[in-house]
């Protein structure tokens, strides 16, 4: 194992909705879990990444012994941390749902997770958005610092690349496209038909903008009035303040849920009355929020009212996944090239401790030797000459290091370069090094080009710019 | 020789209205086909060689098409295939094809060999009746459109709510639009009920009922009438949509079959159009209410 990152989560691919929505956390709440994983003594660098259809935490483990152990103690310290998060009485309560990834697996699944190709709409764009806002507010709170965030920011160039190299993301369904979709499927055309968007965040504007040419009107309801018309103004429609939902649910044929509310805005008595006053005429709901706004026994329990969660949507999805595979095959060889450019990169951070160990031992007992002899038989050389000698030494440590140094570089690309790391280690008396270690004598043999590139800016605002040194 | 005509319109009018509904039960089963295209078409040209026969038939036999029972089913049939042809554009049925072309050819099929011969009791003839019997055969036509769309309506209703949205959810209308058409269908259809049970009740008049087949059509006759009214009336007053309005365009058009069957199944069996037509200058008509 290299870098040995433990990524523990749950997804649209493991557990349904009402599970996810236990998870889910927003803005406001991300600090506090972040400071709840970095306080664990396990866990050297987290970050927290919660949308719609995944949470998941990305751990780099503290190393104290060898790297599955500090791995395992790493995974079981993120499994409490989310079970306190949801309030669950144990961890055993969250297996079914959590899949856990470690080591090359984990980082493989990061630079998938961010280039869209394990989400559930194929090549959707915010999933990226979303990494980096996840990787700004880490950053942020200092949970994370070196290699974590190296690992993530890689990620982003991934997805750069699968974006600018691939077609994954063009003509994209995305969940919003998909929902209009399905009410053409109820409706027919929807240019006799009012759309309401329930919240006014980033969802109900992807929504507004897959319905604003198909509508005859789209309405906009959300707790702050002032947001739901800004939104309103840009896309030519209609604001109203929450208390008015009962009256826009009755004018209203499809309804986007999104708001950011932990229970049900949309109620089954609320819509028993809207169904007495539209006569009962079908109402529509795609409720994309997760937690979700909308009172699922709707669908069940009343007639000619319809509700879809980010879930139901899924079999739309998959028909879009067919046609893409061809994309999926592509992205995935970038995916791939670019975990092996990390390993070698990972593993490099094996060998550098040695190599800087063996150039500071070399150099030590030549510097020694060199101060015991200016000390008597050579205490006579002026300045200039024992200027000349250090560099003498210099030049000597460079020479005879020169091809163990190139050797030991060759095999860290290797899969057996650890063997000869051990070895030399062994052969020289070096200390055993670990890259993830708090040792700040084997911080500092990492060199500083190495590491200095996590060192840490926000995420970039877009993909244009670059933040990973290659 | 216009006896080969007629026959060779009656096999090719079935022929087509069997290609049109493998056709059509070909893509509701496995999603292939362009049924948008050629299953309308079919239909149609099913139609004009229905009307075809229709016309030769009777010149053949000379029988007024509205008199006796299989004459007015097979029109009746035919009026359905028009019906859907010109309407399935403009209201997007094409899909309720799958419905209608094998009732046609059940329909024309029945009129051959299914049905009894003379009515018993057929007593008086009345320039009534052939008004009374058209308007009845229009109207059953569309309620039988009517019903087909509120069937896959129930289809999709069913679908739509345990969420299974892909295969035949999506070869199926989308559900508003076949809950409008089951409407515009049922509003349509039954003004012509309307008049063909005013005229029925006027011609029944003059005729004594007594027979149990007399008195159960005349019931189920104002049955049907009923439970389409109250249909069209709860939907327009208590907003009766979608699930129980199909339940009740169901039932008020499995009440009209009824009546059908009690006609059909009355009597012995002809074995050719011949002999059952031959039964029907004899004043055996088919109206829903009368006896």
């Amino acid at each position: 194992m290299t870098l040995p990152v433990v990524v523990i989560g749950l997804s649209h691919k493991t557990a349904p909705v009402e599970v996810r929505e236990r998870f889910a956390s927003g803005s406001d709440l991300l600090p506090g879990i972040l400071a709840r994983l970095t306080a664990r003594a396990e866990l050297e660098e987290a970050m927290f990444l919660s949308t719609c259809n995944r949470v998941e935490v990305i751990g780099l483990p503290y190393l104290s012994g060898t790297s599955e152990e500090a791995a395992r103690l790493a995974s079981h310290a993120i499994r409490e941390t989310l079970r306190d998060h949801i309030g669950a009485s144990h961890v055993e309560e969250l297996r079914h749902y959590l899949y856990e990834r470690t080591g090359e697996d984990a980082v493989r699944h990061v630079f998938r997770v961010a280039a869209s190709l394990d989400s559930m709409v194929l090549g959707e764009p915010q999933i990226l958005g979303q990494v980096k806002d996840a990787y700004d507010a880490a950053v942020a709170t200092g949970a994370l610092r070196s290699h974590l965030s190296r690992c993530v920011s890689r990620a982003f160039s991934v997805a750069k690349r699968v974006r600018t190299e691939t077609q994954l993301g063009a003509g994209t369904v995305s969940i919003s496209s998909v929902a209009v979709d399905l009410a053409k499927r109820i409706f027919g055309d929807l240019s006799d038909r009012t759309v309401l968007l329930v919240g006014a965040g980033e969802m109900a504007e992807a929504a507004a903008k897959s319905l604003g040419q198909q509508a005859k009107a789209i309405r906009v309801c959300n707790r702050s009035f002032e947001r739901a018309a800004n939104l309103a103004a840009h896309f030519n429609a209609t604001a109203a303040p929450i208390e008015q939902l009962e009256a826009e649910l009755v004018m209203s044929d499809v309804v986007v849920a999104s708001t950011s509310s932990k229970s049900f805005v949309i109620t089954r008595d609320l819509v028993k009355r809207v169904m007495k006053q539209r006569k009962g005429r079908t109402l529509f709901f795609v409720d994309i929020a997760v937690p979700r706004n909308v009172d699922p026994s709707i669908h069940t329990h009343v007639d000619n009212a319809y509700v879809y969660d980010v879930d139901d949507l899924q079999s739309e999805v998959a028909e879009n996944m067919k046609s893409r595979q061809a994309e999926v095959v592509a992205a995935e060889k970038i995916v791939d090239a670019e975990l092996r450019e990390w390993l070698r990169w990972a593993r490099a951070l094996n060998v550098n401790p040695t190599i800087v160990a063996l150039r500071a031992k070399t150099k030590g007992v030549l510097v020694a030797e060199l101060e015991r002899s200016l000390g008597t038989r050579l205490k006579h050389l002026g300045e200039a000459d024992r200027a000349a000698l250090t560099q003498m030494i210099e030049s000597a440590t460079n020479k005879l290091l020169h091809a163990p140094t190139t050797r030991l570089k060759q095999a860290a690309g290797a899969s057996d370069g650890n063997d000869l790391v051990r070895a030399a280690q062994h052969l020289f008396d070096l200390p055993a090094a670990t890259p993830g270690s708090s040792d700040p004598t084997l911080r500092a043999a990492v060199p500083a080009a190495e590491t200095s590139s996590a060192k840490l800016a926000p995420a970039p605002a877009d993909e244009s710019e670059e933040r990973v040194p290659h | 020789m216009n006896d080969t005509v007629a026959e060779l319109l009656f096999y090719l009018t079935a022929a087509v209205y069997a290609a049109a509904s493998l056709l059509f039960l070909r893509f509701l089963a496995r999603g292939k086909g362009d049924v948008g295209v050629l299953g309308p078409r079919l239909i149609g040209v099913g139609a004009a060689l229905h009307a075809m026969h229709i016309v030769v038939a009777s010149l053949v036999l000379r029988v007024c098409p509205v008199e006796g029972i299989h004459f007015p089913m097979s029109v009746a049939a035919m009026a359905m295939s028009v019906a859907y042809v010109l309407a399935r554009k403009r209201l997007k049925v094409d899909v309720a094809g799958a419905f209608i072309a094998p009732l046609a050819l059940t329909s024309l099929l029945a009129s051959r060999f299914v049905g009894g011969g003379a009515e018993p009791g057929a007593r008086i003839k009345s320039a009534i009746l052939p008004f009374h019997v058209t308007t009845n055969l229009f109207g059953v036509a569309l309620f039988t459109l009517a019903s087909s769309a509120a069937t896959l309506y129930l289809i999709q209703e069913h679908l739509l709510k345990k969420k299974r949205i892909d295969g035949v959810f999506r070869r199926l209308p989308p559900l508003d639009v076949l809950d409008r058409a089951e409407h515009r269908f049922l509003l349509a259809g039954f003004p012509l009920l309307t008049i063909g049970i005013i005229t029925g009740t006027v011609w029944a008049r003059r005729v004594e009922m007594g027979a149990p087949g007399e008195v159960l059509r005349a019931v189920f006759g104002y049955v049907t009438w009923l439970v389409i009214a109250a249909v069209l009336f709860l939907r327009a007053a208590a907003g009766w949509r979608g699930r129980r309005a199909a339940y009740g365009t169901i039932a008020g058009f499995g009440f009209a079959v009824v009546v059908l069957m009690l006609y059909l199944l009355r009597s012995p069996v002809p074995n050719t159009v011949t002999a059952a037509l031959s039964a029907a200058p004899s004043g055996e008509t088919l109206h829903l209410v009368l006896p």
